[in-house]
């Protein structure tokens, strides 16, 4: 009993601060702060939300949404997915709710809350919502567009995107090879991921069509190493000793470390992806990108959701549609761009066939047939 | 197939391995210090990231690396103040906490960049090197070890100092008593509270300076989540490295060494699934805990609030 009383006199008065349960529910307090703060990064951007004000006019719908995993500020995929949604919503009069840096974790509770919140139509902007969202639009009723999930394509439903973005990077090798000094390009991604996988084979095939002997080498900078600067500037350094002068690089945040260790090079260039660097390019040293432009693709889906098509078939940004290009800068000489503009012409035109990678040993494979 | 021969890629491999493992120094051995004392700093990433964020900024706008370091002390220190008046000095739950000082300094890091810097993507430039005369000239190793920014040399001294400090002196001991038998210290006339409130504050200022390492030299720049849960691989080098602040060297070099080694098999071409290689340097690190963590050893009031009267 006695023992009873102290254990109980230690429990609740730890110096006249509280108990246990005082410090437990303090703790929590804490963490829901921590959570809340998180939370505040992503912007469910309300006041972003670009209210065109010029009503729906002749488009299907009045407003949709787009979530996006990281702030639409990266340069890459989450920029231009957001200026193209933002860009789409001018030219229709219609409204777009903007909620980027939305993460990687479970998507739903945003998704439900964006489709019971006046959303017409929700795009769903990672591969890695390609499985909840449609799950959520068939509890919702309210369309989204998901990327890299052919199986989900639902009429009215949803919808799959993705990209052909192999027949960019064809053009991009070709510019590789066409520029290189040392005969040695490289290659570094962030992840082993579907559409690096596709832009590498295209980007090797694309240099072996201007010169079958060139070597090219890849490096891996982790297992998901999108955001790791100082990894993506460490793989690259050691890319570039081993001789390589032209550096294909693909990997969200950590390409701003390629692009560090690029320019800490001597005569050394950078192909991008997705977005345009060329504002932060201080040192000259970006040779081009290969761009990706998500506007017509939105524009696709809600003519197709006004046609009462949405789901039936899905959708693909390729080098026809504009939904693909290679970024011209002035480093590029006249004749190489023109060469790549016919090469443009013939991919378009089925003669020039791009293998399609999705698979990094497919990748390896090509690299290893040189 | 890459010519493993030659002299560049042998150095910027090995120089990579080093830049790649110094922030893990600096963070580890803070850890170990307050691990010591026992406090377990599960924010020890959040830390490094606010010291990432300042050092950034102050170099950006100032030029100093050495400003900018101090910077990444100062915010690391402030985040584990933060743990101090919390965990130490109020008694809440170490993990709890440190989850959450982590998530704030993510969420608020990224909120700050993107407010500030996502439209110019500022970059700091070529960090600075100090050279060891006489040294510089050995092939391959003069180059990657001997030519190397001065924090690096620093934190290598500090290791060793920071070992003599905790088996040596009175501080030390007094460390030590903190995490392992704290109502000794105390009925000694030591302040529990004072003791491992500096060595959690001593664990803030390492980290963050790790942290100003990381974008300063490693990376060059910052990006939001710059650090890639590097807080939990110092965590895991300071519990291996068994109190002995030197072994926190061992444990990040060769963390940072299978990077490069993973990098390397990759561009000579090894036949060999890059899932496989990418295992490598956890790999190595689970090898190393199987061989030395039966010897392991935590301070047994680790992780435990102090009160005094209480058992």
């Amino acid at each position: 009993m006695e023992e009873q009383r102290i254990i109980e006199r230690g429990r609740g008065g730890r110096g006249g601060r509280g108990g246990r349960g005082t410090r437990l529910i303090a703790a929590l307090a804490g963490l829901l702060l921590a959570g809340a703060i998180v939370a505040g990064c992503g912007s469910d951007d309300d006041n972003g939300g670009d209210d065109s004000g010029g009503g729906s006019g002749d488009a299907p719908i009045s407003e949709f949404a787009i979530v996006a995993p990281e702030k639409g500020n990266d340069y890459g995929w989450n920029q231009q997915a957001v200026e193209a949604a933002t860009q789409v919503a001018d030219e229709l009069g219609i409204e777009v709710e903007i909620a980027d840096n939305s993460g990687y974790e479970d998507i739903s509770p945003i998704l439900r809350e964006l489709s019971t919140g006046g959303a017409e139509f929700v795009v769903a902007q990672a591969s890695g919502y390609n499985t909840t969202a449609p799950d959520v639009a068939a509890q919702t009723g309210v369309p989204e567009l998901i990327w890299d999930n052919p199986e989900a394509n639902e009429p009215g439903i949803s919808a799959n995107a993705s990209t052909a973005s192999q027949q960019g990077a064809y053009l991009a090798g070709m510019l590789a090879a066409e520029t290189t000094k040392t005969g040695k390009l490289g290659i570094v991604i962030s992840a082993d991921d579907v559409n690096w996988n596709k832009m590498s084979g295209g980007f090797v095939a694309g240099a072996r069509s201007v010169d079958p002997e060139i070597e090219v080498e890849l490096a891996q900078i982790g297992q998901a190493g999108y955001a790791d600067t100082a990894g993506g500037k460490r793989v690259t350094e050691a890319v570039i000793a081993d001789g390589a002068d032209i550096v294909f690089g693909m990997g969200d945040g950590s390409s701003f470390g390629m692009l560090q260790a690029v320019e800490n090079a001597d005569d050394v260039k950078f192909i991008d992806v997705i977005g345009d660097k060329s504002p932060v390019d201080d040192q000259g040293v970006l040779l081009s990108s290969v761009l990706w432009n998500f506007e017509g693709l939105y524009k696709d889906a809600i003519a197709d959701i006004g046609d009462g098509t949405f789901g039936e078939e899905g959708y693909e940004l390729d080098l026809e549609n504009g939904g693909i290009s290679l970024l011209q800068t002035d480093q590029i000489d006249d004749q190489t761009w023109s060469d790549i503009q016919d090469a443009k012409q013939k991919i378009i035109d089925g003669d020039i066939k791009v293998p399609l990678t999705e698979e990094k040993s497919q990748v390896d494979a090509l690299i290893n047939e040189g | 197939m890459s010519d493993l021969l030659s002299q560049d890629f042998l150095t910027a491999l090995i120089a990579g391995g080093l830049v790649a493992a110094v922030p893990l120094l600096y963070a580890s051995l803070g850890e170990l210090v307050a691990e010591q004392a026992g406090v377990l700093n599960v924010g020890l990433g959040g830390y490094m990231l606010l010291g990432a964020f300042l050092a950034f900024v102050i170099t950006y706008n100032t030029g100093s690396e050495w400003l900018g370091m101090l910077a990444g002390i100062v915010a690391g220190a402030a985040g584990a103040l933060v743990m101090a008046v919390l965990c130490v000095r109020m008694n809440l739950d170490q993990i709890v906490i440190g989850i959450a000082i982590l998530l704030v300094a993510e969420g608020a890091t990224s909120l700050l960049h993107g407010a500030a810097y996502a439209e110019s993507r500022p970059s700091l430039g070529s960090p600075s090197e100090l050279a060891i005369p006489g040294l510089k000239e050995i092939p391959i190793l003069g180059e990657s070890l001997f030519s190397q920014n001065a924090i690096v040399y620093i934190g290598i001294a500090l290791a060793f100092v920071v070992g003599w400090v905790l088996k040596r002196t009175s501080a030390g001991l007094s460390i030590r008593a903190a995490g392992e038998r704290p109502e000794a210290l105390d009925a000694a006339g030591v302040s529990v509270t004072a003791t491992r409130t500096w060595a959690t504050l001593c664990a803030g200022g390492l980290a963050g300076l790790g942290g100003a390492y990381l974008v300063i030299v490693g990376a060059g720049s910052f990006t939001p989540f710059i650090t890639q849960g590097s807080g939990f691989i110092a965590i895991v080098i300071a519990m291996l490295s068994r109190g002995r602040a030197p072994w926190t060297i061992v444990g990040a070099v060769l963390f940072g060494l299978s990077l490069s080694v993973a990098t390397a098999l990759q561009l000579i071409g090894v036949n060999i699934q890059t899932d496989y290689v990418q295992m490598l340097p956890f790999v190595v690190v689970i090898v190393v805990l199987v061989l030395f963590a039966r010897r392991s050893y935590l301070p047994s009031a680790l992780a435990l609030p102090y009160v005094r009267g209480e058992k």
